[in-house]
């Protein structure tokens, strides 16, 4: 079992596994998820009734990566499904957050709770990030 | 020597338990006249929660209930405030005496059909928990001299508003008999308990 975990580790998005610079990401994310989320979403990641959408447990995460790296960095509004349920509460973005911050919270919200995806790169968010600011 | 321990042990023990039903306390100035001690009681007020239903003083007579100050749009001690608040509703549900008043700050923003729709995302019931708006001024006056709370305006802040996160527990005379910060979830503990200990007082 360990050893297949690791193999998988190995070949996975996450690339170099668990190594110190995913930790690194993944202190630092809790650290700025506690600071700008958790407010709403919860340590948990639970959220709060229809207001807030839960990360833990999040159809709309596992299928919109992009979308979720925009919308931490330039906030969202409208409609959004999660779960087969409908969620409408305007969500501020905290445009002062670096690219690394954004990598940081990222990888941190997508691996905990019940999430596993491996290390979510700096460099891959900005240019993520350059997209969402051209189509806006 | 030994004795003497003991003795003070018990003394301790004795102070504990008298501070235990000690009744809380009764916060704001108060007056006597004539005969009588007339306390800081909530000024009259008239809102509308997210039914469009007239909320008064009388809304609250012979109930006790916790008020607190938020806006639905705030992305910094509000959500808390909601997720304690919610603790206190779950707590204080088969206590039919004990209602939920929350203001919002931003009553231009915050539309009745915008509670409305906030109080059901929440899954709470309007008839023991009230989210009212109203006029402006009203809501930061009655903020300020009622309730010793917080909240005004200010541009330079991030959310616009600056407000404090009290919990504030008030008793059927419509004093205040309890302060409590509404982010903390030990302070949260300490209301709960004192809802119960309020409730005493009338039985």
């Amino acid at each position: 079992m360990f050893i297949a975990s690791v193999l998988i580790w190995g070949c996975g998005p996450g690339g170099k596994s668990r190594d110190s610079k995913f930790q690194q990401y993944l202190v630092q994310g809790e650290e700025l998820y506690l600071k700008h989320c958790s407010n709403c979403h919860q340590k948990s990641g639970k959220g709060l009734g229809l207001l807030y959408p839960p990360l833990d447990q999040s159809d709309f995460m596992d299928q919109n990566l992009d979308s979720v790296i925009c919308l931490i960095k330039n906030g969202r509004s409208g409609e959004i499904l999660v779960n087969g349920k409908k969620y409408n509460q305007p969500m501020p973005g905290v445009p002062l957050l670096s690219d690394l911050e954004i990598a940081e919270i990222t990888t941190y919200i997508y691996n905990t709770w019940t999430h596993d995806k491996g290390i979510i790169e700096v460099n891959q968010v900005t240019s993520i990030l350059e997209k969402c600011a051209t189509r806006q | 020597m030994k004795y003497g321990i003991l003795f003070f042990i018990s003394l301790l023990c004795l102070s504990a338990c008298k501070k235990k039903d000690k009744p809380l306390p009764i916060f704001g100035q108060r007056e006597v006249v004539g005969n009588d001690t007339v306390y800081h009681h909530i000024a009259n007020f008239q809102f509308v929660d997210q039914d469009s239903s007239l909320i008064t003083n009388d809304t609250f007579k012979d109930q006790i209930y916790v008020a607190d100050f938020f806006f639905t749009s705030c992305r910094m001690i509000c959500p808390i405030m909601k997720t304690q608040m919610l603790r206190v509703y779950e707590a204080t549900s088969d206590i039919p005496d004990v209602k939920l008043l929350s203001h919002s700050i931003d009553p231009e923003y915050d539309t009745v059909a915008l509670l409305h729709s906030f109080a059901e995302r929440l899954g709470v019931s309007s008839d023991r928990w009230h989210f009212v708006t109203g006029v402006k001024d009203s809501i930061y006056k009655i903020a300020q001299t009622s309730y010793f709370a917080t909240a005004m305006e200010d541009k330079s802040e991030p959310d616009g508003f600056i407000h404090s996160g009290a919990f504030l527990l008030v008793d059927k005379q419509q004093r205040i008999r309890g302060k409590y910060d509404g982010t903390k979830e030990d302070d949260v503990n300490r209301l709960i308990a004192d809802i119960a200990r309020l409730k005493k007082e009338y039985e």
